[in-house]
């Protein structure tokens, strides 16, 4: 029941999170943006039991995947393989992560954030890079990686204190607790 | 591990096999139905966004508010005095108006629309309008500002749009330089800067900085002929072509209202 409440809390944050994403300034002097879904989705994958993390994972894939569709003349440039695979993968890693620290801790939330939002804009790189050819790697290309990695460093804390004044309501979902626990809700 | 969570794990694999199997149709059906759901939020976001703006925009401490007052004051006067001289020339302009036929008129139909956002993805430069099938908008229409051309719609839902900046490495454009008869296609960069590339352009061609560029308007295109693209900035011969950057006409950073073009008229 308590695993069920924040996998709905979470669920409402994922279209919120998109619609807050793209309100948000871009960052000087780079122009920047922020991406706060992979905030969101180390929490969710850090803080669920496996099975609902997964799913998380899954429904977070489709979201990231919709948002980057690219249709021209009936061909998909990035189908939702990609984000679904990636982001499957990333659950079960930070899922180790938690289980290895005893559940989730704000300073692995921060870390996993930073390192999910690198690989997923540097991974799309790569993927455009194979699909359009060409290899146009230069400072803006990496400043488009790192900025946004480093934005969700410093924006993850916030996002998880928040959370964590939220989920008051499912006080045994793994926050500051340990996985036994979790799992045993 | 219990067979309820066996089953879900064999559920969840299923689902997400059907997600990376899925075809362009039912995918644009899935999108237009994401930005169904986005569509509240943003215009929600959008409102609150522009009111904090607007919040601060009108708070003025008494001294500026006084010399706000001033300012008006003295702006009527002047105003007052204009209109007299006007009324005389409305008269005649009315009369000339009449005589000639003249009828305002612009090429295409528009639709107004409210810029909702800015994505946030690193590699794609795309806006979120506040129009959509409801107000006959569909995809591949293109979006304008009373500046020049913006992009063109990729995605709709019934009340929001999804359009793809011509800063986009993805958004080509057939373009003709101003004055010249040369002609090139006109694109983004995969990180975008702001800036537009004109390529496949002559070599020997001679661009200066500053002559405009246009929309060339190829037949079955999507884009109409004559829409300002940009200005030159720089011209470099390649090996094989000649390539130009240009700046946009539109100001694609700051972007509040556009008007997507439905038709000619």
């Amino acid at each position: 029941m308590r695993t069920a409440l924040l996998f709905v809390l979470l669920l409402i944050l994922l279209p919120v999170s998109v619609a807050v994403q793209d309100l948000l300034p871009a960052i000087p002097p780079f122009q920047e943006r922020v991406l706060l879904l992979p905030v969101v989705f180390c929490f969710g994958a850090m803080a669920l039991p496996l099975l609902p993390a997964l799913c998380f994972a899954l429904l977070v894939g489709l979201v990231q995947g919709l948002a980057i569709l690219q249709i021209e003349s009936g061909q998909i440039e990035l189908g939702l393989v990609g984000p679904v695979v990636f982001f499957l993968s990333w659950a079960i890693l930070l899922q180790m992560a938690s289980e290895a620290t005893r559940g989730i801790r704000w300073e692995i939330h921060a870390m996993g954030s930073a390192l999910v939002t690198l690989t997923l804009i540097g991974g799309e790189f790569l993927i455009l890079c194979a699909k359009r050819g060409g290899f146009p790697a230069d400072m803006t290309v990496l400043m488009r990686c790192l900025v946004p990695a480093g934005s969700a460093l410093l924006i993850a804390p916030v996002v998880y204190f928040l959370l964590r004044s939220l989920v008051p309501l499912v006080p045994d979902a793994g926050l500051g607790l340990t996985r036994k626990s979790t799992l045993d809700a | 591990m219990k067979y309820v969570q066996i089953a879900a794990l064999v559920l969840l694999a299923v689902a997400a096999i059907i997600l990376c199997v899925i075809g362009a149709g039912p995918l644009a059906q899935l999108q237009s139905g994401f930005l169904g759901i986005l569509s509240p939020l943003s215009q929600s976001g959008n409102a609150v966004k522009n009111s904090i703006g607007n919040l601060g925009k009108d708070l003025m401490t008494l001294d500026q508010l006084q010399a706000e007052y001033n300012r008006l004051l003295s702006e009527n006067k002047q105003l007052r005095a204009e209109n007299n001289g006007l009324r005389d020339l409305q008269a005649d302009n009315d009369h000339l108006r009449s005589i000639l036929g003249y009828r305002e008129r612009s090429a295409f139909h528009l639709i107004p629309a409210a810029v909702l956002g800015h994505d946030a993805q690193a590699w794609w430069s795309t806006i979120k309008i506040n129009r959509g099938t409801k107000d006959g908008i569909a995809t591949d229409m293109p979006v304008i500002t009373d500046r020049g051309l913006v992009g063109k719609t990729t995605a709709v839902s019934r009340e929001m749009s999804e359009v793809i900046l011509i800063t986009d490495e993805n958004c080509k454009v057939a373009a003709k330089v101003e004055g010249t008869k040369d002609q090139g296609i006109c694109a983004g960069a995969r990180a975008p800067e702001g800036e537009l590339k004109l390529s496949f352009l002559n070599k020997l061609a001679d661009l200066q900085p500053g002559q405009k560029v246009y929309t060339a308007g190829v037949s079955g295109g999507v884009f109409p002929s004559g829409i300002a693209l940009g200005t030159v900035k720089n011209f470099h011969a390649r090996e094989l072509d000649g390539e130009a950057v240009l700046e946009p006409a539109a100001d694609l950073g700051s972007l509040e209202e556009v008007f997507v073009v439905t038709g000619a008229k």
